[in-house]
Parts: structure tokens; C-alpha cells; sequence
């Protein structure tokens, strides 16, 4: 009888080799052989198939690989802290401005002043202040309603959906979504703490049932008739409009979309954004696929693949669906401010108890 | 013998502790981060606000799950175990299939078949709040309750049974009085995967609309940047947790008392007559349909009109890849940790009980305490490296696979201990003085006596890790390599973007691959001595 013959010792010993063995093959990939251009390490919390068609653009035109790791905002954040010095980030992705905001400041950015000149296209309220950040797509928080019982005079204002004429018709998902923060806190800059907070107590007083389901869910529930107006994101129509399924274009038709208003300040736009890692260890490379973002191909990938609005103006693109929605007049505070707003906007949702 | 003079000086019962210790790390770094966080007044807030809400919602969701799941998964275990019917060959591995099935991905494709515009609007409640999401959990959740029940009826003597039947008790009653409280143990362990399971969820109940504990916390990390509060709100998990350890150990020590070792007289399989197979194939039906069939022709329906998932066959070999390396090396450490729990040693039980507490956290805080831990590790084995070679140590551990199947191991500890620790409460310690009077060491006895009683608990821990592996996010996302794609990322991506068309082939291939171990360690349980067929 020796060690090795029991069950247990063995098994450890079997597994224990194997993770050696597994350890080196998981290494983190370097800057690649010099003479190659390398590579640009990316980390996104989005998944489609427009930055898929971008990426690859990108290694095709520079020759600079691409590599993704893909993940929730606050994770990205969390294992980019953990990393430090050794984080292999160059370049990072999120599609919520609070996200970004939360990542300055906890001071993984560094400021782009190669950019600016690529940037100059972008409005400044879609970029960081101290240029950390930018946005290179936007997408509308509006509201979708059901044309036979609702004009879009009603719906033009996000302020009237507190009204007691509302009562029992609204849908909206819950606050866990930060698409609801990052709208209650462009509201805050608005309006102030509170009068969004008066706001948002009426809306929960209006809600036709309790929060459920995604923005889709929401839309399908107005064109079922469960509620007359959903607060939405414009793409999310626009993909049911867009869709290969019968079914959801049907319900597509049943809806109008309303880029309502913030308080007569525009509509509500938050962005897909995009920053240089504070320690980039391919920082070249990282500008230069920062740079790419904001040609006029990927810009049209965004708009014409994802359904989002091209960050750069006067982008040409073709999707008649976001053609009919119109370019958003968007209210112009800088997208800073709902990082600022974000925590303050939450803690209203919990006093107001929007589920 | 002098072979066995190393085997008894060497005590296995140490390693096995602080191999379970090493696991619980991640768990004590946010334990750690709870204690000596900042504190800010969102606590205060929070209990003002929404805590008592978040508590009576994990009440309600854990409380239907469980019930629910008991209510499943004892009595098909039961069935599947003791009587013969058409198809019960099949159905023995069948039940277990709906495991596979993510608990969000069922929960989003039942919502859309119930939702007003769905299929079935009109027709059933819509599936949501609280409620929704405790039948959700548990029809996805049962064949935990179901397996180790199994497990132990089969590997149950018929004595207790029979003799309770000789003694007039009918069929229900001899299976109340007697083999159900013999099984107490095994379903006390599945219940407590399954409340443990529901606890940790996120994706299933923000989506359901029934907010409980593991919503909050995510919400003060994500929403407010607090960190340190959700990782004190995770230590009110952690502590349910141990209580529902608490309770599953004395069931499994009053168990004992009674249990019969050694000499086991194999259960006989009674064979149904016509009407009631029939009700035994569709009792047998219903749970996978709601579990699995149902959802994922759901998942499958909108598929047909989505275009197809990229390079999901890459993503099939690393999830296949991550779940086996990952379900062998938790058969070892659950067999391991149970030793270690068996021994009484108080140290030793202790490291074994925190490592099993993982299982309670949502993934997201135990990638979070991951995370934190490997930042450390990584700082020491720097400094180390630059006193004694210079520079920094050549290897980052966090995007490594080494990063992903620790991260597992601490976080499904639970779900590999349980098992184990079921099977090896069959070897009485009768046995065991048995053996050692015959002049075996403990190395010999694990290998000769308790082998061949718990290779079945082992490989059924084996199982469970991986297909919750397959099912992984969290953590996998955060600590994988770059441009490494598995099945439940894929599917998660694309289903919390609302693309449930394209969800569904990744959610799909999940099952498919969950499906040959399960068939083969289903067989491999019940292979043998549990056989033989009846007529009555």
C-alpha cells in the first residue's frame, strides 16, 4: 500500500497536473513578435454583430489583431482595478455613460489628445470633459405608445407621464436597469433632486402593472394592450421592426416611437462609449482602434447593424426604420452628468419604491 | 504489513481541509471586504427602503423552491427507483435534464410564452413575481432533490420497507414511514442545493420581477459603487447558508442512528400494471416538459427567425473543456472535503463548511471575491519574484484558465461536497473499525471499503459541477482569456440583450452536452444490484 493508491490522493494528484499543465497555456498575451503590428486588447461589455464586422475591418486594414474580452460594465471595471500595472486593457467598452464615469473615476482612463481632431465631429455634450472618454454611438430612452389611444402630442414630454391622466397605462421595466438610472438622472440635471423625485413617485403611481420583463416585453405589452405608453430605448422597436418574425414586426406596427422630451430640453440620449486604459501597454494601437470607431464605415456598422445613431454628424446610413424615427434632437448636457447623477437617482427609485 | 506504515503516520484528513480551505478564500475576501470596507450611510438607506422587501421576496422565491422542489423531485426519485414501467430506463437520466436548462434562460422563455402577446397569454398566469420565479426554479432545480434521492433509494436496503409493508402498512405508507426518512439525508442535502441555488440567482428574478437579497446587493455594487455594503448583504446569504447547513446536519446525524450498514438486501423493482404506468410515465413527463421541453421550444421557436450564432462549435469545445477539467477536479475536492467533515475534527469540519458556503453567493460577488483574493496573490508573488529573479512574476492570474476552474471549485464547492458527504454517510463507522481490526490502515480502508460505496456519490458530484460549469457566468466572464467564448456567455449575451432567437441555439448545445455524462452516470449509479424486476 502506498500513497498513491488511495482514491482521493490520486485523483489530487491527476488534477493537480493537470492544472499545472493548464496554467501556462493561460498566460495573457503580450504586445505579439516584433515587426508584426501587434495586437489591441479590448474590453467590452457589448456583444454584437456590428463590432464584430468592426473588428474585423480593423485587422484588415491595419493588420493589428483584436482581442476581446467581453463582460457586464462593473465586472470589466472591477478585474481592470484588480489588474493594476499588469492590466492587459488597452482599450474599454460599456454602454452606459454612468459606467464610464464610474471607470474615470476610479481612474483607468487616461486623456486621448491624439483624438481630438477625429473627435471635433463628435458633439462635445458625447464626450468627457478632460477627453477620457467619448461616445461613438447613441441610443434614444423614448417613449412607445399605441397610436389608437394615444396622440403624440401627449407623449411629447417625459414630465407628463407623472399627470393623473396616466393612471394605469404606463409600463416601464424595473429600476435594477440603468437605462432607468441614466434617464432618471439626466432628469435630476434637468429639473433638479426634487422634482425628479416627484416625477418618478408619479410614474410608479401610474404603472399599469409591476416592472417584468426587458424593454421588448414592454413594447409588446403596449401592443397587447395592457398599457397605452412604455418608456424604451429606440432600438429595441426598431429591432422588433427589423425582425425576421411575423410576429414582431406585428407588433411593431401596433406601436408609434415618441423621442420625448426631458423637460422641453430634447430627448434623452445615452451612448456607447469608449476609453484608452490608464496603463494600455499597446497604446498606439489602442488610439489608433479609438480613431477607427469614429470612420465612417464603422459608424454606418453601428447604425445599419445594432440600430444605434452614429455618435460623428452627418453620418449617411442606411435604415429606413431609424430614417422614420428622425435624427434625435437630444438634450444637450454633457453625458458626464449622469455618472454624477447616477447614485443620487437610484436612492430616489428606492424611496419612491419603483420595483 | 510494513506498506502500511506511511498511510497511518499520514493523516489525509489535513490536506483534504486545506484544500477546502483554499476554496473558501475567495469567500473570506469578501467576508474580509464586508468587515473592513467603508461604511457609508447606504446601509441606513437601504433598510429604510427596500431591505424588508428584498427579505420577504427571498422568503417567498427560496420557500416555494424548495417545497416545490422536494414535492418533484422525492417521490419521481421514488418512482424511478423502486418500479418498473415503460421507458423508465430512459427516464431515469431524462428527469435529471432539466439541471442543464439555466434557470434565467427558462425564465425569460417562459415569460414569453405567458406575457399578454405570448402564446399562452390569456390562457395561464403570466409567470412572474415571486411566485413565478419559486415554480422556475423549481422545475429547473428538482433533479438535484431527484438525484440524490435516487441515489439513496437505490442504494437503500429494502428490509426497512418491507418490513413496514409485513407489517400492514400500505405501499404510500411504508413509503412515508420508512423509506422516506431513511432517504432524509440525501433530500436534505438536494433541498439545500436548491434554496442555496435560488438564492444566488439574479438573472432569473430581476427578469421575473421579484427582487430578493441577491438583487439588492448587486444593485449597492452596481448602482451605488458600494462594494463593501454588497458585500455585507452577501453575508446575510452566507449566513442563511450556514443555518440551512446547520439543519441538513442534524437531519443527517439523526439518519445515522438508524441507518444499516453493511449488509444491504437490494431493493426489487415492482412492476406496474397498465393504468398506473401510464400515470407513472406522464408523472415521470411533466416535470421535463415544464423544465426543459417547454422553454426550450420556446428558446427554439424564436430561434427560426434569428440568424445563428458565430462560432459556436469554438464555444462548445471550451465549455466541454472548462466542465469536465472542472467536474474531475471537484470529485476529488468534494471527497476530500467530506473526509474531512467525516473525521469530526473541529478544524477540519469548519474548513469543509466554509467551503461549501460559496455556493449561496451570487456569482458575480464570488468572481468579485476571486478577483480581490488573485489581486493579492498576485502582489505577493510579484514582490516575491522581484527579490529573489528580478522583474515581476512572468505569469497574470486573472485571464487564465487556471483563474476559471479555481474560481469554480470555490464557488460550486457545495454542490461536489454534498454528494459526497451523502455517500460516505453510508460508510458507518462501524465499517471502518471493522476494517481496522482486520489490519487495513486508512488508506487501505478508503480504497477497499469506502470505493466501492461512494464512487457513485463521486461521480454524481462530478456531474453536478459540470453542468453548472457548462451554466457558469459571471465569473467565467471576468476571468476568462481573451477572445474565449463558452456556450453560457454566448447565451447570456445574447439573451440579456433581448435576443432570445439567438440565445437559444448556445442555451440548446448546453443540454446537448449536459446529455451524454448524465446518461452515462445515471447508467453507471444504477448498473448492477439494483437490476432485478418483479411481478406482482
Amino acid at each position: 500500500m502506498t500513497f498513491f493508491s488511495s482514491p482521493i490522493h490520486r485523483l489530487a494528484l491527476l488534477a493537480g497536473a493537470a492544472l499545472f499543465a493548464l496554467s501556462a497555456c493561460g498566460a495573457p498575451e503580450g504586445g505579439g513578435d516584433a515587426g508584426s503590428p501587434g495586437d489591441v486588447n479590448v474590453f467590452s461589455a457589448r456583444h454584437y454583430a456590428s463590432d464584430e464586422a468592426v473588428y474585423a475591418a480593423f485587422t484588415e486594414e491595419t493588420g493589428i489583431a483584436v482581442n476581446v474580452v467581453e463582460a457586464g460594465g462593473d465586472l470589466l471595471i472591477e478585474r481592470i482595478r484588480t489588474d493594476g500595472d499588469r492590466s492587459p486593457a488597452d482599450v474599454v467598452i460599456t454602454v452606459d455613460a454612468g459606467r464610464l464615469w464610474r471607470a474615470e473615476q476610479a481612474g483607468l482612463f487616461q486623456p486621448v489628445p491624439e483624438l481630438e481632431d477625429a473627435l471635433s465631429a463628435v458633439p462635445d455634450n458625447l464626450v468627457h470633459p478632460q477627453n477620457d472618454w467619448f461616445g461613438f454611438a447613441t441610443r434614444v430612452r423614448g417613449i412607445a405608445y399605441a397610436p389608437g389611444r394615444v396622440t403624440a402630442e401627449e407623449v411629447a414630454d417625459f414630465t407628463d407621464l407623472a399627470g393623473e391622466q396616466w393612471r394605469g397605462r404606463v409600463c416601464v421595466r424595473s429600476s435594477n436597469n440603468v437605462y432607468n438610472q441614466s434617464l432618471l438622472a439626466a432628469l435630476i440635471a434637468a429639473v433638479g433632486t426634487e422634482a425628479a423625485e416627484a416625477w418618478a413617485h408619479g410614474v410608479v403611481r401610474n404603472l399599469a402593472r409591476p416592472p417584468q420583463g426587458g424593454d421588448t416585453d414592454q413594447v409588446r405589452a403596449v401592443a397587447a394592450g395592457q398599457c397605452d405608453v412604455a418608456i424604451v430605448n429606440h432600438y429595441y422597436v426598431a429591432r422588433l421592426a427589423r425582425s425576421g418574425d411575423a410576429a414582431d414586426r406585428q407588433v411593431a406596427d401596433a406601436v408609434e416611437f415618441a423621442m420625448a422630451d426631458l423637460a422641453g430640453r430634447g430627448a434623452h440620449v445615452n451612448i456607447s462609449g469608449a476609453g484608452l486604459a490608464a496603463g494600455a501597454p499597446n497604446r498606439d494601437n489602442a488610439v489608433a482602434f479609438l480613431r477607427f470607431l469614429l470612420t465612417e464605415d464603422s459608424q454606418r456598422a453601428f447604425a445599419e447593424l445594432t440600430n444605434e445613431y452614429p455618435a460623428v454628424e452627418g453620418i449617411a446610413y442606411e435604415n429606413p426604420v431609424l430614417a422614420a424615427y428622425g435624427t434625435p434632437r437630444a438634450d444637450p448636457v454633457n453625458v458626464n452628468a449622469l455618472g454624477d447623477n447616477a447614485a443620487e437617482a437610484q436612492r430616489i427609485f428606492d424611496r419612491v419604491g419603483w420595483p | 504489513m510494513a506498506v502500511n506504515a506511511p498511510t497511518r503516520r499520514f493523516d489525509p484528513v489535513w490536506p483534504a481541509a486545506f484544500a477546502a480551505l483554499i476554496c473558501a478564500a475567495p469567500l473570506l475576501a469578501v467576508a474580509a471586504l464586508a468587515v473592513f470596507g467603508p461604511w457609508t450611510d447606504y446601509m441606513v438607506h437601504l433598510v429604510q427602503t427596500r431591505l424588508p422587501a428584498y427579505l420577504g421576496h427571498t422568503a417567498l422565491v427560496t420557500i416555494i423552491a424548495a417545497g416545490l422542489a422536494g414535492v418533484i423531485g422525492a417521490p419521481l426519485a421514488w418512482l424511478v427507483a423502486r418500479y418498473a414501467f415503460p421507458g423508465r430506463g430512459v427516464f431515469e437520466w431524462l428527469v435529471a435534464l432539466p439541471l442543464a436548462m439555466p434557470a434565467y434562460a427558462a425564465a425569460y422563455a417562459w415569460y414569453d410564452l405567458t406575457q399578454g402577446f405570448g402564446p399562452l397569454g390569456g390562457y395561464v398566469p403570466t409567470v412572474r413575481g415571486p411566485v413565478g420565479a419559486g415554480i422556475i426554479f423549481a422545475v429547473t432545480l428538482y433533479p438535484y432533490v431527484y438525484l440524490l434521492a435516487r441515489e439513496a433509494f437505490a442504494g437503500q436496503s429494502a428490509d426497512a420497507y418491507d418490513a413496514a409493508r409485513t407489517l400492514g402498512e400500505s405501499p404510500r405508507g411504508a413509503f412515508l414511514r420508512a423509506a422516506l426518512p431513511l432517504a432524509r439525508p440525501a433530500i436534505a442535502a438536494g433541498l439545500a442545493l436548491v434554496v442555496m441555488e435560488s438564492l444566488a440567482d439574479y438573472g432569473a428574478v430581476v427578469h421575473l420581477g421579484a427582487p430578493t437579497l441577491s438583487v439588492g446587493l448587486i444593485r449597492a455594487w452596481a448602482g451605488e459603487g458600494a462594494t463593501a455594503d454588497a458585500a455585507r448583504l452577501a453575508m446575510i446569504l452566507v449566513a442563511i447558508a450556514f443555518v440551512l447547513f446547520a439543519v441538513e446536519r442534524s437531519q443527517r446525524r439523526r439518519a445515522r442512528q438508524s441507518a444499516p450498514s453493511g449488509k444491504r438486501r437490494p431493493p426489487r423493482r415492482v412492476k406496474l400494471a397498465a393504468p398506473a404506468a401510464a400515470l407513472a410515465v406522464v408523472a415521470c413527463s411533466i416535470p421535463v416538459l415544464l423544465g426543459l421541453v417547454i422553454p426550450m421550444g420556446r428558446l427554439g421557436a424564436r430561434a427560426l427567425s434569428a440568424p445563428l450564432a458565430s462560432d459556436l462549435l469554438e464555444a462548445a469545445g471550451n465549455s466541454l473543456f472548462l466542465a469536465c477539467l472542472s467536474g474531475l477536479v471537484a470529485a476529488a475536492l468534494g471527497l476530500a472535503a467530506a473526509y474531512a467533515l467525516r473525521s469530526g475534527r473541529k478544524p477540519a469540519v469548519f474548513a469543509a463548511r466554509l467551503a461549501g458556503l460559496g455556493y449561496a453567493v451570487p456569482g458575480s460577488v464570488a468572481a468579485l471575491g476571486v478577483l480581490g483574493l488573485f489581486g493579492l496573490a498576485q502582489s505577493w508573488l510579484d514582490t516575491g519574484w522581484t527579490f529573489a529573479f528580478g522583474g515581476v512574476f512572468p505569469a497574470l492570474l486573472t485571464g487564465s484558465v487556471f483563474a476559471l476552474v479555481f474560481a469554480y471549485q470555490s464557488r460550486f464547492a457545495a454542490a461536489a461536497i454534498s454528494p459526497a458527504e451523502s455517500a460516505l454517510a453510508r460508510v458507518t463507522p462501524t465499517l471502518d473499525a471493522a476494517s481496522r481490526t482486520l489490519g487495513a490502515g486508512p488508506g487501505e480502508t478508503a480504497w477497499r471499503v469506502h470505493r466501492p460505496l461512494i464512487s457513485s456519490g463521486a461521480m454524481l458530484a462530478a456531474l453536478l459541477v459540470f453542468v453548472e460549469v457548462l451554466k457558469e457566468l459571471p465569473a467565467t466572464m471576468i476571468l476568462r482569456p481573451f477572445n474565449f467564448e463558452t456556450l453560457a456567455v454566448a447565451a447570456h449575451n445574447y439573451a440579456s440583450d433581448e435576443r432570445l432567437g439567438e440565445a437559444a441555439a448556445p442555451a440548446l448545445l448546453i443540454v446537448l452536452i449536459a446529455l451524454p455524462p448524465m446518461i452515462w452516470i445515471a447508467r453507471r449509479i444504477t448498473g448492477g444490484a439494483t437490476g432485478r424486476e418483479i411481478t406482482r
